[in-house]
């Protein structure tokens, strides 16, 4: 009884022994992820960059290009969330017009592939 | 007697399967990488990224936030890997204009002195080839200096802090950016006899019609068989107008400014004489005016 007793004690510590190791002695860093792995708040600020940029230079395919980094959702539904969690957030007016813009240009290019960007 | 003959072995049969159930788990349950911070981005990614910023930073001329977000990066010398980033875009020659906007806010924040110290010449020498002068001294960003308006970045994902919408800050490109107006010409053109340049360089200094050095201008180095172009102003320590090429010796370049204007013909890496006799390779320092 004592013997299958310490036999799963053993099983015990060798998982513990082993979670020890993952989680504090080697504990798993993160390198060489993609964008679409990025925490909600520097994927709204992405989106903000690409807010910024599209304003500037009112490309929309750089835009999606850019976008399409963060996940294989439609480019509308990323903005549209990154806009929600900017606002959650406390972002400026100023930057949240600027995402909004670009969601609004994304659903107008959607509407009318082909058609240039505002 | 039987079961003292067994020994422990039973204790590392317990922990053998303890570790494979645990292996078990983790291949089961693999690792899901979420919540993840840009400095954890594939090399590939980080560089999009930092064309990201420097388009962001075109379009709001705001460095402060810039830098914050570049500091999320974690890059070692944010400065040289902008410009050397800003080179490569520019060799790649796709997109033209995000190598301008990296070279641009190299720029900015070259000129940026409170995080910006001047690098050892030994420091120097870990330089990128080519379109780096390797014995010129170098930027780099100074770890752990204090950045005015930039928090300490933190392992916990936070909002860039420059997002906030007062920290509006002056856009330095307003000084970046290249004069319009007439060509450029050729005002001067000499041998460089400086024992101090280890290499031989081609120095390319452009200034508008006010005498103002102009950084961003773009130029154009051509030879048999090789083509490099660089950007003025990635070396703001030697002048936001400077910019220099090393040559390889016994090969005649032709160099010309991007924005137009009279190419420069054959040159070619002549000798010099140094104090004690022996001879060298010199350097051509190229001087353009807009008239």
């Amino acid at each position: 009884m004592s013997r299958w007793f310490f036999f799963f004690l053993a099983i015990a510590f060798g998982i513990a022994l082993g979670l020890l190791y993952g989680w504090v002695g080697n504990p798993v860093r993160y390198v060489d992820t993609s964008p679409d792995t990025l925490s909600r708040d520097y994927k709204s600020d992405y989106v903000l960059m690409v807010a910024e940029a599209y304003k500037a230079e009112s490309d929309l395919a750089a835009a999606l290009r850019r976008l399409a980094l963060l996940g294989n959702s439609p480019p509308g539904d990323i903005v549209r969330e990154a806009t929600l969690f900017a606002e959650s957030l406390g972002y400026s007016d100023n930057d949240v017009n600027l995402m909004r813009s670009l969601s609004a240009a994304l659903e107008s290019g959607a509407q009318s592939p082909g058609t240039p960007a505002p | 007697m039987r079961s003292e003959r067994r020994g422990p072995w039973y204790l590392l049969t317990g922990l053998v399967i303890g570790v494979v159930i645990g292996v078990l788990y983790a291949w089961r349950y693999p690792v899901n990488y979420t919540n993840t911070s840009p400095a954890a981005l594939r090399a590939d990614f980080k560089d999009q990224y930092r064309t990201l910023i420097a388009a962001a930073y075109m379009a709001n001329g705001d460095l402060v936030r810039a830098k914050a977000r570049l500091e999320l990066l974690k890059d070692q010398d944010v400065y040289r890997t902008l410009s050397e980033q800003a080179q490569r875009t520019l060799a790649e020659d796709r997109y033209p204009q995000e190598a301008r906007a990296l070279g641009l806010l190299a720029i900015a924040l070259g000129q940026a002195p409170p995080t910006i110290a001047l690098a050892s010449p030994a420091q120097t020498q870990a330089a990128s080839p080519q379109a780096t002068g390797a014995t010129l001294p170098a930027l780099t960003s100074t770890p752990g200096a204090p950045q005015s308006g930039t928090p300490a970045s933190t392992p916990t994902p936070t909002r860039p802090p420059a997002t906030l919408a007062p920290t509006f800050t002056p856009l330095p490109t307003r000084t970046a950016t290249p004069t319009q107006g007439a060509p450029f010409i050729l005002e001067r053109e000499e041998q460089v006899c400086e024992e101090n340049i280890k290499e031989p360089l081609i120095q390319v200094i452009v200034q508008d019609a006010a005498g103002q050095q102009v950084p961003g201008m773009q130029v154009i180095i051509t030879w048999e068989g090789g083509e490099e172009r660089f950007f003025t102003g990635l070396k703001p320590e030697l002048g936001l107008g400077y910019a220099d090429f090393t040559m390889q010796p016994d090969i005649a370049y032709t160099l010309r400014l991007a924005s137009g204007g009279q190419p420069v013909l054959n040159l070619i890496a002549a000798e010099c004489e140094a104090a004690d006799g022996s001879r060298y390779l010199g350097s051509w320092r190229l001087v353009f005016v807009q008239p």
